[in-house]
């Protein structure tokens, strides 16, 4: 190039109009073609989907909505932060991370991914995927009331997801589409029953890739979802746990409990832990609420697993309270069963995430049997659901005798029957400690335990225990099909009490 | 209607030319003070309709009647002469140029000079004298209040905090709004590269630079602002939102050498955090408690009792006052800059080598910026005339800063501490730390100020090559052809730490990041120049160009979490690895086609048209080439009319529509899996666990089709010369329209997504740009220049995407008070939650039970953060050699969410909190009791009061953020040339400047001029960031 233009006459003129034009008109296909994303995938295998889903319906039941919840329950007290705000029923500008990115995002939709896979190789994954979307629903549902449910977590099949009226999540609504949650279980416990050529393994972080034991899973779902129609369809519920209890492959023993384990790097712990000991150790301690129920019962023992006793003694803080809270190092917070391993109790931030348990499932049954008519002994299986969870959390079974012993009152149902469900409720209650949703549920639908408000309580309305949570934000301001105004978090649910 | 006049009276004079008897031929030249021929030059017999004009060499020739007395030669951009002719046969006319601004030349789209007279659109040009010796390090600081139409606001004071700039205003939705950077025809990266993207978010990080930073001030010869797509059109999908075209000094002209060697230093103060009170300590309701962070303790002076706290085991604690605890954390920051260049040549060969040297420390411990530069610029001329040219720039960028932000940042400590907290202790700035070296702050959640600021600090050491090679060749005298290849890259290496114990991450981490970004232009250049075309006097352009564009991003960052050895940094000290360890690579190219076509019509009429081609990588292939054009018309009517009068020497009108179109980034058109992760900064998981991998659907759902967003403008504009342009006006009038926005629209979360990427959405900004200069004096030893800048623009964003009506705007850090964009508002308010007020008297509603106002209904406009209008006065006095110069800057309106004016006030910090603390308090408003208003009259205490005031994205945390600014103040003096001649050298001059040196804010208790998540489209946020900083210095000035 150099010599020839140092030389330059008319033909070179013409020569490098020409290359000039060649370059302005050549090919630029090739140029162009670098558009393919090396930055993320575009096609998985369900094996990484399953274990996102499995940790996504934990960490949903486990994080800010825990937190909001057993604050409300008053397991928990708020000392600071946004938990002290949810001690006094201040939700503003909460919950889009649990309903954007735990529930409908993360679990719903990777569900649906997982369903979505070739049904003829993998119903194995289908199946297990119903069962979790099932949970992850009824989750949303009994927090929120109607939500998107039936066009919900399919991309832009369904722009604009339509909310769903409990009724319809639960029962099902032909004429609208609406397959119930038990419909969505039964499809899942058949596809588990199908041969499926990929299967999970390892990347099955719950039960190693057992599927019998995934059966059992559904199955007691089926009954955590009926005890919820208690008061709208008794009937259905009562058909519901009879038809469970002959056939008898539900969770039925601690170690079939349907629990998501974690870890103890800081980026695989359990969110109680992630958040009560690493990033937010001054936000929340034990309710002196709780504390007292327990200590009335004499259950120390059991609240000692449940929450640390710092100096020997038990700290806690009235909900809602204005005083200056106990100094940090004093307060009683959460203790080694909801931060640790039973197994391993130094291996802090593994404790698993209890979703369905041995202990549920037998005070489902005792109240299903009291107050539905369902076969067995309410009395029995209330005595099993204590016995159950004070197994659980680690309690020695020589201290479980002797508590059994001490306090026939409290371990045995007596009086009516609103008592004896009072009995089951509260004891349900202590047990699911650390699991604020299950307990919310429970309040919500049988107005147990007995509790009072909180001091200075605030928000939508100061002077009832919220019955619901308000919608997120980002859903209401998104989705024209959400209702609006929003109700109010004192406007009751559908089963309700 | 005036031009088809004009172009018929033309004509006229033609014929009329050829039907006239003639006498007497006279010859002549036009030519300059230097004595260059002025070509085009008018010269017409007085009082007759006879005339004729100059040729290029500056020559003429004329017939002249025997009764003509007088010659008059007027030239476009020259003071018009009389001649009187005389006998004479030969005349010789030296013209004197109108007022410089008027006739200047400038650099305008990919490098082309151009008279500044024939621009069918607005620029505005900023010279070396009007940025350097003002203390800014920055260059977009350096031009704020100089620039009509432009809005530049700094994240803060600290030591290479971002600067946002915005050309009239913002013209799309998520996509970068800043101006394209262009230096010597090279575009630049002037992106902000932020480092945490982890588990802290935006909640605020350490301020990271725009890159323009890098540049050095000395350098810069003139700065040519492009204000809107019409003339930025070429540079096409880039420019959209302006450009900031940067001419370097290049090498002398006049054959000789030159040395020119500069030093300055300059020292910085914090500025602008609010007062305080220094009667109460640290504290809740009355009692001192050395765990909070509040001063709502007991009053100095009270007895020590058990009850105030002030009594323990018998013995009183100290507590006093510490009025000056808070600006005793800044420090004075120093910037010392020296530069030295030796250039030399002629027009035909000449090079340039400099080099600079800046060290700056922050008004904060541990800030620092460092930045080197070595340039080297060369031009020549061959024999056979192929020009060649070329430079190479080597920067180095080293930038320490430190937390900022709401949460656990030093400055979230320090701004509103407890007035009783001493931080000159030993135990608190002495050591900072436990023997351990773990944290040894008292109060939960926070750090020390000093441990965070000096154990947790972020790094960036930047290397970056702006080079470019050009070469060109006359293959005829009309044709020109020219190649030129530009290259930006750089490579930024970042470490950011968290000691172990620190409250944001106490587990401690040590994140390595790797930035690396490149640009590459090659842009061929083919320009046609033909004088007299079809008709006399009528000379036109031509000029076509492909573009090859290739723009390279990768950032590979290893994040060592959770870390066992305590002061020991190193990526292997890490126990965890899965959460931020990342790598990302991004590519894209773009091939563009242009032309443009210029009609000169005797200098006074011009009408130009440009169209330009895109085929873009990123776009969806059957959407991926589009075209744009351009069309723009000027017109001299001063000169076209013969309009010579004392009062309008000049005027000019200008018109013109462009369109320009822009792609979107890499990677947008699939669906994708990303590695799973939940949670915040609270409480978080990411995968993998232990040995099991788990990925989840990306967030985002892929476009069905991309097709390239487009804004439209128009704009029309004058430009006005008064009293032999003593005074002159530039004031444009501008429309513009940004359609089919590419953007990620927020979607109902519910469909398991929640965003979509789009092409939809409207968005218009129109706007008034004034520049008026005046220079009421101007004698031989006096002269003194006045040059005002009015610049309001009013954004509106029409539709965003069927049934959406709000979307946050991308990088939003709190939810609660989101910017956003929402339908029939100004982009980037900021949407929260509101107190629910009487619907009558507006009063706002109170909880009967608490005293406190009732929750607040979310979604709604919480405050606006453009600003109404933004005037820049600079006037510049001299005095023989003497000169001072200073720029006014007022920002008018605007909103401000300031989390410091939250912390002042909930912490009993902010000086009207110390004010009546023992006298109940009520908030004013009303009660709703059964369906009926009544007057608020519940009694709370001042602590009540404050914190329901200081909630931190409360209403009553809005400011407005009107301010008046000294923006730059500078004393000049210029050894006399008579002296500096005897001494043998060029020049000296010495200054003294400050800048930043006092504001007003008048409904502000503090600096509202803050951003603190920097250089981007969120704005109106403080944070708790870096308070503003005022600079004075002295420099001196040597060329030899």
């Amino acid at each position: 190039m150099k010599l020839q233009l140092i030389h330059i006459n008319r033909n070179c003129r013409t020569l490098l109009m020409l290359s000039v034009a060649a370059m302005l008109l050549g090919s630029c296909k090739k140029y162009l073609n670098v558009n393919t994303n090396p930055n993320a995938p575009t096609q998985v295998p369900p094996s990484v989907l399953l274990p996102t889903t499995e940790i996504g319906i934990a960490f949903a039941n486990s994080n800010d909505l825990d937190r909001a919840t057993s604050a409300i329950m008053q397991q928990i007290a708020g000392v600071a932060n946004q938990t002290q705000g949810y001690d006094v029923y201040n939700f503003s500008g909460a919950f889009d991370n649990q309903w954007n990115g735990e529930l409908y995002g993360g679990s719903i939709n990777n569900c649906v991914a997982m369903i979505n896979l070739d049904s003829a190789t993998s119903p194995a994954y289908s199946g297990i995927a119903k069962l979790e979307m099932a949970y992850a629903f009824s989750i949303l549902t009994d927090i929120w009331g109607d939500v998107p449910y039936s066009q919900a977590g399919q991309g832009d099949k369904f722009t604009y997801p339509r909310f769903d009226k409990v009724q319809d999540i639960y029962q099902g609504n032909a004429s609208l589409g609406i397959r119930s949650l038990f419909d969505l279980v039964n499809s899942g416990l058949a596809d588990l029953a199908k041969t499926s050529a990929l299967k999970p393994k390892t990347d099955d972080i719950v039960y190693g890739g057992d599927l019998t034991k995934w059966t059992r899973m559904g199955n007691t779902l089926l009954l955590k979802f009926a005890i919820m129609l208690t008061n709208v369809n008794p009937t259905m519920a009562k058909s519901v746990i009879t038809s469970v209890l002959s056939g008898n492959n539900y969770i039925n023993s601690n170690t079939l409990d349907f629990e998501v384990p974690f870890g103890t790097s800081t980026s695989n712990q359990n969110p109680i832990y992630n958040f009560n000991y690493i990033n937010r150790p001054g936000d929340q301690m034990l309710s002196s609420r709780f504390q007292a129920i327990m200590q009335g019962f004499n259950d120390t023992l059991r609240l000692a697993k449940f929450f640390t006793k710092p100096n020997g003694v038990f700290v806690g803080f009235n909900n809602g309270s204005n005083a200056v809270a106990p100094a940090q190092a004093t307060r009683s917070q959460y203790g080694t069963y909801l931060i640790a391993p039973l197994s391993s109790p130094t291996s802090l931030g593994a404790a698993p995430i209890r979703l369905l348990t041995n202990f549920q499932v037998n005070f489902i049954l005792a109240e299903a049997a009291l107050v539905l008519g369902t076969p067995g002994d309410p009395n029995a299986y209330y005595q099993a659901g204590i016995m159950a969870n004070m197994q659980k959390i680690g309690m020695a079974q020589s201290d479980i005798n002797a508590y059994f012993a001490a306090n026939p009152t409290v371990v045995t149902l007596s009086g009516t029957q609103q008592q004896m469900l009072q009995q089951i409720i509260t004891q349900k209650y202590i047990a699911w400690c650390g699991n604020g949703i299950e307990v919310f549920d429970d309040y919500r639908r049988t107005g147990y335990p007995t509790l009072a408000l909180p001091l200075n309580p605030g928000g939508d309305d100061p002077s009832v225990i919220p019955t619901r949570l308000p919608y997120t934000i980002g859903e209401l301001s998104t989705n024209p099909n959400a209702p609006n105004p929003r109700p109010l978090v004192d406007v009751k649910l559908w089963w309700a009490k | 209607m005036r031009k088809l006049k004009l172009l018929g009276s033309s004509i006229l004079l033609l014929f009329q030319l050829h039907l006239l008897a003639q006498n007497r031929t006279i010859t002549g030249k036009i030519t300059d003070l230097n004595g260059k021929p002025v070509p085009g030059a008018t010269i017409m017999i007085k009082d007759a309709r006879t005339g004729t004009s100059s040729g290029p060499d500056g020559a003429f020739t004329l017939n002249v009647p025997p009764t003509a007395k007088t010659l008059a030669v007027s030239a476009i951009g020259w003071i018009t002469q009389d001649i009187e002719i005389g006998d004479k046969t030969s005349i010789l006319v030296t013209l004197t140029a109108k007022d410089a601004t008027l006739s200047e030349v400038v650099v305008t789209s990919l490098g082309i000079s151009r008279d500044k007279r024939s621009l069918g659109y607005a620029t505005q040009q900023l010279k070396a004298d009007q940025l350097a010796d003002k203390g800014q390090v920055n260059i977009v600081s350096a031009m704020e209040g100089k620039v009509a139409g432009v809005n530049i606001t700094g994240a803060s004071g600290g030591a290479g905090a971002s600067v946002n700039i915005n050309i009239r205003g913002i013209t799309s939705f998520t996509r970068s709004n800043q101006p394209l950077f262009v230096v010597d025809g090279v575009i630049i990266s002037n992106d902000v590269d932020r480092t945490n993207g982890g588990p802290n978010g935006t909640l605020g990080d350490q301020q990271p630079a725009n890159r323009a930073l890098d540049l050095d001030l000395n350098n810069i010869e003139s700065i040519n602002i492009l204000k809107g797509p019409g003339a930025a059109a070429l540079y096409g999908s880039r420019a959209a939102a302006g450009a900031i075209i940067i001419t370097t000094k290049k090498g002398g002209v006049n054959g000789r050498s030159e040395v020119v060697a500069s030093t300055s230093y300059s020292m910085q103060n914090m500025e602008g955090l609010p007062k305080v009170q220094n009667l109460y300590g640290q504290g809740s309701t009355g009692v001192y408690n050395p765990a909070s962070s509040n001063s709502w303790g007991p009053k100095f002076g009270a007895t020590p009792s058990i009850a105030n706290g002030l009594l323990v085991g018998g013995a009183p604690v100290p507590y006093q006052a510490y009025p000056n605890n808070i600006n005793d954390f800044f420090q004075t920051g120093s910037i010392s800059d020296n530069n030295l260049s030796i250039s030399g040549g002629d027009a035909k060969q000449n090079f340039i080598l400099s080099g600079g040297y800046l060290a700056q420390t922050g008004i904060l411990p541990n800030t620092s910026v460092n930045r080197a530069s070595v340039k080297f610029g060369g031009n020549t001329v061959f024999r056979n005339k192929i020009r060649v040219g070329g430079s190479v720039n080597f920067l180095n960028t080293l930038q320490t800063g430190i937390l900022d932000g709401n949460g656990a940042s030093s400055l979230a400590v320090i701004e509103g501490l407890a007035r009783s907290i001493d931080l000159t202790t030993t135990r608190v700035k002495g050591t900072y730390q436990n023997p351990d070296g773990t944290n040894n702050w008292p109060i939960t959640g926070q750090d020390n100020p000093y441990y965070d600021a000096y154990k947790n600090p972020l790094k960036s050491n930047l290397y970056r090559v702006i080079g470019s090679v050009n070469a060109g060749y006359d293959l005829y005298p009309w044709l020109n052809i020219n190649y030129r290849l530009g290259i930006d890259a750089y490579t930024d290496r970042r470490k950011q730490i968290f000691a172990i114990s620190s409250a944001r991450v106490p587990a401690g981490q040590d994140l390595e990041s790797t930035i690396y970004r490149s640009e590459l232009n090659g842009d061929l250049i083919i320009t046609a120049h033909k004088n007299d075309i079809f008709v006399k006097d009528l000379n036109i352009t031509g000029l076509v160009g492909q573009n090859i564009n290739q723009r390279r991003f990768q950032v590979v960052t290893a994040q060592a979490d959770a870390l066992s050895i305590p002061g020991f940094y190193q990526i292997s000290n890490g126990t965890n690895f899965a959460v931020g360890t990342a790598e990302q690579t991004t590519v894209q190219r773009l091939l563009g086609y242009y032309g443009q076509v210029s009609f000169n019509w005797r200098g006074y009429l011009y009408l130009e048209a440009t169209g330009r081609a895109d085929e873009s990588s990123t776009l969806s292939t059957s959407k991926n080439t589009f075209f744009y054009p351009s069309v723009n018309a000027t017109f001299v009517f001063t000169d076209a009319f013969h309009i010579d009068s004392k009062i309008l020497t000049y005027g000019k009108l200008r018109a013109n529509i462009s369109k320009v179109g822009t792609d979107a980034p890499p990677y947008l058109l699939s669906n994708t899996y990303v590695k799973g992760a939940y949670g915040n900064n609270v409480a978080n998981f990411t995968f993998p666990y232990g040995s099991v991998a788990g990925f989840t659907l990306s967030s985002t759902i892929a476009p069905n089709v991309l097709a390239p967003e487009f804004v439209t403008s128009y704009e029309i504009g004058a430009n006005l010369g008064f009293w032999n342009n003593r005074a002159s006006l530039d004031a444009t009038v501008y429309n513009t329209v940004s359609t089919s926005q590419i953007f990620s629209v927020g979607i109902p979360p519910s469909t398991g997504f929640t965003t979509k990427t789009v092409n939809a959405g409207k968005m218009t900004n129109k706007g008034i740009e004034l520049t008026l200069s005046v220079e009421p004096i101007a004698t031989k030893n006096v002269r003194w220049d006045i040059v005002g800048n009015f610049t309001r623009n009013i954004n509106k964003v029409v539709s965003i995407f069927s049934g959406i009506t709000s979307f946050s705007i991308p990088g939003s850090a709190f939810i609660g008070s989101v910017p956003s964009i929402k339908v029939g508002q100004p982009y980037g308010v900021i949407i929260g939650g509101l107190i629910p007020r009487d619907s009558t008297t507006g009063a706002r509603l109170i909880n009967s039970g608490t005293g406190v106002y009732a929750t607040t209904i979310a979604n709604q406009i919480l405050a606006n953060p453009n600003p109404d209008y933004i005037l820049g006065v600079s006037n510049t006095f001299h005095y023989k050699t003497l000169s001072l110069g200073f720029t006014f800057n007022f920002i008018k309106g605007g909103q401000v969410l300031s989390f410091t004016a939250a912390s002042y006030k909930s912490r009993g910090a902010w000086s009207e909190t110390g004010k009546d603390r023992e006298k109940p308090w009520i908030l004013p408003g009303e009660i709703l009791t059964n369906g009926k208003y009544t007057q608020n009259n519940i009694q709370i205490p001042a602590q009540t009061y404050w914190q329901t005031l200081g909630g931190l994205q409360s209403e009553f945390n809005v400011y407005d953020a009107t301010v008046f600014r000294l923006q730059d103040i500078t004393l000049g003096y210029d050894l006399p040339g008579s002296i500096a001649k005897s001494l043998k050298i060029n020049y000296i001059r010495v200054s003294v400047f400050a800048n930043n040196l006092f504001h007003v804010a008048p409904n502000a208790f503090f600096d509202p001029e803050l951003n603190t998540q920097g250089a981007g489209n969120i704005r109106g946020l403080d944070l708790q960031g870096t308070p503003n900083a005022t600079t004075i210095g002295a420099s001196l000035k040597v060329s030899l």
